[in-house]
């Protein structure tokens, strides 16, 4: 089936599409801008892209006729009167009727309804009560996860942890119970846990993923407890991507990293490990790539459709797999570091 | 009237305009009516710490900054700073 991958990069925005082998190529777009995050909105196929310079900050930007012109955000900072400044826009999230949601460096959340052009900071998450408990990760303090399933709001932000809201984001609980935070003198803090990536089953909502800093856990009741998953297969602990089957919420993939101190592939290859059994093990699915590599895969960086499983890494390739991951091809290589890699049908 | 010169990433986000004329008695002033004023201020009002701004090709840094007054001949030069090799 065709697709469409917004891969953002160090050097601007690309869309792949083709499938079946044959991918073109087109950009780069947003020059200058390293895009964190892009993603088609499925609601009116508006490409968003979460965009930061190190010179002109943080913004966000919308193209209607994909990437040929781009607007940016007219309004979108932390209050004047606060002590916060943005830092970095992270994740761009479309919402239900015209929302559409923005994650963001220093642990905040903002909302916009007019496609993008302005946000609102989320009070209830710039306000949190235990937000002087929180910390930045090595990539600073970054709300990267939003995920919207069966009437409730998560939020995965590093090093926070995962919060819920059940009221729109007026308030938020943070839901982070038997994860662990081994760097913290206490290891199971009630927030400053350092989630990397977290994901609702879209069809078993009560159904969460996250790959921590600290191992990969799921929880089968809407974040109240979780389950450490990763003593099954997994070469270690630590990693950045997730991925889940669309249908099967007992699937879900990972790649794993050698440790919080060399941020890459573990033991030497490129492995995508697998889990069928909902992460009572884990299983090598890496047939077609390379045996011997030392590279990255980040938070945003591993997508998936109905049809196929996609990857982008830090040294410019894409790699595609169909759904379930039994034969991965490189799609495209040479690319500037890939941050970021979402798929829509074409 | 003052002459803005534009870098060009900021220049793609003005719609590919890289000179603007203004009528400005100060830096700020100047800077504060382009289309791309968003990132060139933070949310305090502070002109981003990498960005350096050059009055007739002196780096206004050195002196009162936003404050530094234009005359109507001036050329005001947007620079992102240079660091590293």
């Amino acid at each position: 089936m065709a697709a469409v991958l917004p891969v953002g990069t160090r050097k601007g925005l690309f869309l792949l599409r083709g499938g079946d082998g044959a991918w073109d190529v087109e950009g780069p777009m947003l020059p200058g801008w390293s895009v964190f995050h892009a993603v088609l909105d499925p609601r009116d196929e508006a490409l968003y892209a979460a965009t930061n310079n190190p010179f002109y900050g943080a913004t966000v930007h919308r193209s209607d006729d994909l990437g040929k012109t781009w607007e940016r955000a007219e309004e979108l900072a932390l209050p004047e009167e606060g002590d916060l400044k943005l830092n970095a826009t992270w994740h761009v999230e479309p919402g239900q009727g015209s929302e559409l949601w923005l994650g963001g460096d220093p642990g905040v959340l903002f909302r916009s309804d007019d496609r993008g052009m302005t946000w609102e900071v989320n009070r209830g998450l710039l306000d949190d009560p235990t937000r002087e408990r929180w910390q930045p990760g090595a990539g600073g303090m970054c709300t990267h996860s939003v995920q919207l399933v069966d009437g409730a709001m998560y939020v995965g932000i590093s090093a926070a942890g995962t919060f819920r809201s059940e009221d729109g984001g007026d308030t938020w609980a943070p839901l982070n119970r038997s994860v662990a935070a081994e760097f913290m003198p206490d290891p199971y803090p009630e927030v400053g846990q350092c989630v990397h990536k977290l994901l609702a089953h879209p069809k078993r909502p009560e159904r969460l993923w996250q790959q921590n800093h600290c191992g990969v856990y799921r929880s089968d009741d809407r974040g109240e407890n979780w389950e450490r998953l990763d003593g099954n297969g997994l070469p270690t602990s630590f990693g950045f991507p997730l991925a889940l089957d669309p249908d099967d919420p007992d699937v879900a993939y990972v790649i794993p990293e050698q440790s919080q101190e060399h941020h890459y592939s573990a033991e030497g290859r490129l492995g995508v490990y697998k889990t069928t059994d909902a992460g009572s093990s884990w299983q090598l699915a890496s047939n077609g790539l390379p045996e011997r590599a030392w590279v990255a895969v980040l938070r945003e960086g591993l997508a998936f459709d109905q049809d196929a499983i996609y990857f982008g890494t830090q040294n410019g390739s894409v790699w595609t797999a169909p759904r379930g991951a039994g034969r991965w091809t490189e799609a495209v290589r040479d690319l500037p570091p890939i941050l970021s890699v979402e798929a829509a049908a074409a | 009237m003052a002459v803005v010169l534009l870098p060009a990433v900021l220049a793609a986000e003005a719609g590919g305009q890289k000179r603007f004329d203004v009528a400005a008695e100060t830096v700020g002033e100047a800077l504060r009516q382009l289309p791309v004023r968003n990132l060139l201020f933070d949310e305090t009002g502070q002109l981003r710490r990498l960005i350096n701004v050059y009055v007739d090709g002196i780096d206004a840094r050195g002196g009162r900054l936003l404050d530094e007054p234009l005359s109507p001949s001036a050329e005001v030069r947007v620079v992102g700073a240079v660091a590293g090799g």
